[in-house]
């Protein structure tokens, strides 16, 4: 009987999606909002969707920053001001010239209604030099302008939204007019799917495919088999299958880290030595090989990217060690009992861990790390209780300080360095349940101060090396490793999707970057 | 006469309205006691680092502390409230995800019910001959079969290996069809959520259908059937069946009225839209309109359906009425 229906549903459907003018990616929840600044949804794919309509001052590729909107763009120190030159060729979806007086709107705009993807407080005023030249001055130094402002921020035409006082309800066309290289044409919420058309007066030149197609689907390896994807996240394991069936893969740099969260308000977690003997004591190397199959590199301890261009090589290490863990443990007073486990007190070594399946670039990835870092904490005399939740959970009690140990990770490592201070500071990013809020290190507090207003690239560069280094040092949360993210795609599409150096944005590490359908 | 009548449907009303309103509250208070809230869910995962201002506001925004009877008082007023996650009003989604679920659970149902009972009676007939031994056998094995087993393998063998079905979907995207081709597309995604969903449901219907007959075919009206030489499909059918149908009745009813838990596993693994997807992201975005909506409509489909069931007894056998 499916044998019968398979054929003759075929037979009458036929291979619509093989359509060449179409380019269709694979999306594992399917809804991320709509595409307009204020209604997509506040992650990485919900921004991909509005980046399509939307385009930005300045843009990235694999290697850094290349123009948007803006054809080049100066600093000038003495003035705390950039000045951007925009294209004259940019087009309003509507036919209306793109110029300075929207990107000045746009400011001013945020300012009222505060887009959460970006920060403005630093920025003082917008001045319209001419009709396409624009100069944001600023109120202090705020070195991350480049990538919070130039290459978050979307532009947005005031001839539309001056009239629109509630943006957060708009979901007519009026409010999806964008500059970017496609026109938002569609978005079926139950379906989970978008279309896009390519706009034809695209100041970058016309997009390579008329159709930009969405698809919901939990199965993205079948999904690019049987054709009904063109592109999608893959897993490791899968890569190969794929690349044997004449499909394309390609490898993320390290931009995501897989990481211990610590309690570092409760004994012994508060002291630093212990949280140094639970760095010794856990094997990432372990971690990658037995519950990722090797896919996967250990991580620096100082959380930012290895890849990232302001890693610093001589961050401090903790190359596993059990007995030097248990050394450490040992002269913080606890001693050996006779089942192997430490006691003080009377009292033995006990901790609750608390692990999850984890969202990588939108998509929920389960593993085994809990099970292997408890075993390893147990190796060297912690008697650990494991407890499996759902994620919300894990991060509900790690946002209340109501645990022990906590694996987590989050993305952002190989983007701007400003994310050191959100993850560790509760004073960037106190709202975030994966900062580690660890503020009672001075000297950590005022180098993360220092690199926010450091507005010289090499001086910034020191400042970021030291933070890495204490951090390590301090370990307010201990980075496991950096998972392999891959992506497939399909190469007679004609299309070379890449990977995008430091993250689209802010870093979202999803390889949908727009010049991969224009250049 | 009249008064014994009324006692018949009153009793069951009233106690269906309060199982109701327990319900109600039951859906009002079990989604808050979930640990996490949606600016967590929501952010947790997110490329946007908040700050504690940030946070403490959204989740001032995202708060509802209204109290039992003002969520009984909007949902009189058929107010579904909001959806935090998907920024849409809560009856919209529910109504746009229903149709698909209805599609999907409904002919799987009626199919499985069909399929089962014809074969159910089929085999009891043929009691003890090899076919009906190998039947029972295999419908076991299968009984034992999760669905997210069958849904895998079908998807490995038929959208993977052979290519003959679509992975995942209820129909291409965006595809410039006729209206047939609309159609067959429909059906062709269809098919492999479809499939699963009968080999799941139909071996119980099958075995519960046989072991009812079973029984029945011991009664002396079956023999006084035979002995008066009607035609053996009008006995099977006509007589036996006929009392055999009351537990599959049950079974439908109440398979169908947890139709939305059903979706839950066949429409993630085929990515099919419908109220089961729905919930299983409510649920992990926290959303508490929505959670509570689909729920609550959840509950009173069980309660509508179990109060539909009673009067569908009295009509299928009249013995019924007179045992209550």
């Amino acid at each position: 009987m499916l044998i019968a229906a398979g054929i003759l549903f075929s037979a009458f459907s036929g291979p619509v999606w093989a359509d060449d003018r179409d380019i269709r990616i694979a999306d594992g929840k399917g809804d991320w909002g709509y595409p307009t600044p204020f209604r997509h949804y506040p992650r990485g794919p919900g921004y991909i969707r509005m980046s399509w309509v939307f385009d930005t001052l300045v843009w990235k590729d694999q290697k850094g920053y290349v123009p948007g909107l803006a054809t080049h763009w100066a600093y000038d120190p003495q003035h705390l001001a950039f000045t951007f030159h925009l294209d004259p060729a940019a087009l309003w979806h509507d036919g209306t010239p793109v110029t300075a007086h929207d990107v000045v709107f746009t400011l001013a705009y945020f300012q009222q209604h505060p887009y959460q993807w970006i920060s403005i407080d630093a920025v003082d005023r917008a001045k319209a030099v001419d009709d396409h030249t624009v100069t944001i001055y600023l109120s202090k130094p705020y070195a991350p302008f480049l990538s919070d402002i130039g290459g978050t921020m979307p532009v947005i035409p005031k001839h539309v939204w001056e009239k629109i006082t509630e943006p957060e309800s708009c979901i007519d066309s009026a409010c999806m007019v964008g500059s970017g290289p496609y026109v938002f044409k569609d978005f079926d919420k139950t379906q989970g799917t978008y279309l896009y058309e390519a706009f034809e007066h695209y100041y970058q030149g016309r997009p390579k495919k008329q159709r930009l197609i969405y698809v919901r689907t939990s199965k993205a390896l079948m999904s690019l088999v049987t054709g009904q994807a063109d592109l999608a996240n893959i897993q490791p394991d899968m890569a190969g299958s794929l690349e044997k069936k004449g499909l394309t893969v390609i490898e993320n740099e390290r931009g995501w880290n897989k990481k211990l969260m610590i309690n570092h308000t409760r004994p012994p977690f508060d002291d630093r030595r212990f949280r140094q003997a639970l760095a010794y004591a856990i094997d990432p190397q372990e971690i990658i090989d037995k519950s990722h199959r090797g896919f996967g590199t250990p991580a620096s301890y100082g959380l930012l990217s290895i890849d990232h261009e302001m890693y610093n090589p001589d961050t401090p290490d903790y190359p596993y060690n059990p007995e030097k863990a248990r050394q450490i443990i040992t002269d913080l007073g606890w001693t050996p009992g006779p089942d192997g486990m430490f006691h003080k007190d009377g009292q033995p070594l006990a901790l609750e861990l608390i692990a999850s399946n984890l969202t990588v670039a939108g998509e929920s990835v389960s593993d085994r790390d809990g099970e292997i870092i408890a075993r390893q904490l147990t190796d060297i005399g912690i008697k650990v209780t494991l407890v499996n939740q759902e994620q919300t959970t894990t991060d509900s009690r790690v946002k209340k300080r109501d645990f022990d140990l906590a694996v987590s990770g989050h993305g952002g490592i190989s983007g701007d360095p400003k994310i050191l201070n959100e993850m560790t500071s509760s004073v960037y990013g106190g709202g975030s349940v994966n900062s580690a809020r660890y503020d009672t290190c001075p000297e950590l507090n005022a180098l993360m101060d220092a690199q926010m207003t450091e507005m010289d690239p090499e001086k910034r560069k020191r400042l970021v090396f030291d933070i890495q280094a204490v951090y390590a040092r301090e370990l307010p949360a201990i980075s496991l490793y950096y998972p392999v993210t891959l992506a497939g795609y399909n190469p007679d599409k004609g299309i070379k999707w890449f990977y995008t150096r430091g993250g689209i944005s802010k870093g979202v590490p999803i390889p949908q970057n727009k010049l991969a359908l224009i250049r | 006469m009249q008064a014994s009548t009324r006692h018949t449907w009153l009793t069951p009303v009233l106690a269906y309205l309060a199982a109701a309103l327990i319900l109600a509250f039951l859906s009002h208070s079990l989604p808050r006691m979930l640990p996490g809230d949606f600016v967590t869910a929501m952010y947790g995962a997110s490329d946007v680092t908040l700050t504690a201002e940030q946070a403490a506001d959204l989740r001032a925004l995202y708060q509802d502390n209204s109290g039992f009877t003002a969520f009984l008082g909007r949902v009189f007023c058929l107010d579904w409230g909001y959806s935090y996650a998907f920024q849409a009003p809560v009856a919209a989604l529910f109504f746009d995800a229903l149709p698909w679920t209805l599609v999907l659970m409904g002919t799987a149902h009626v199919l499985s019910s069909i399929l089962g009972f014809v074969l159910g009676v089929e085999a009891a007939w043929r009691r003890g001959t090899r076919t009906e031994k190998a039947g029972v056998g295999l419908m076991t094995v299968l009984e034992g079969i999760p669905e997210l087993c069958s849904g895998v393998l079908l998807l490995l063998v038929f959208a993977l290996n052979l290519g003959w079905f679509p992975a995942a979907g209820a129909q291409t995207a965006y595809a410039d069809h006729t209206f047939v081709q609309q159609v067959a597309d429909r059906l062709h995604h269809l098919a492999l959520p479809l499939t699963t969903l009968v080999l799941a449901y139909f071996p119980g219907n099958f075995l519960l259908a046989r072991a009812g007959m079973v029984m029945v075919m011991k009664s002396p009206f079956v023999l006084t059937a035979r002995a008066k030489g009607l035609p053996p499909l009008r006995v099977r059918y006509a007589h036996a069946a006929r009392n055999a149908l009351l537990p599959l009745v049950t079974r439908f009813g109440l398979r169908f009225a947890f139709m939305i838990t059903g979706a839950l596993v066949v429409e993630t693994l085929f990515s099919y839209p419908g109220l089961g997807t729905l919930l299983f992201n409510a649920i992990a975005m926290r959303d508490l309109p929505l959670i509570q909506g689909i729920v609550l409509a959840a509950s009173i489909m069980v309660l509508g359906i179990n109060l539909a069931l009673e009067f569908v007894y009295i009509l299928l056998d009249p013995r019924v009425a007179h045992a209550s």
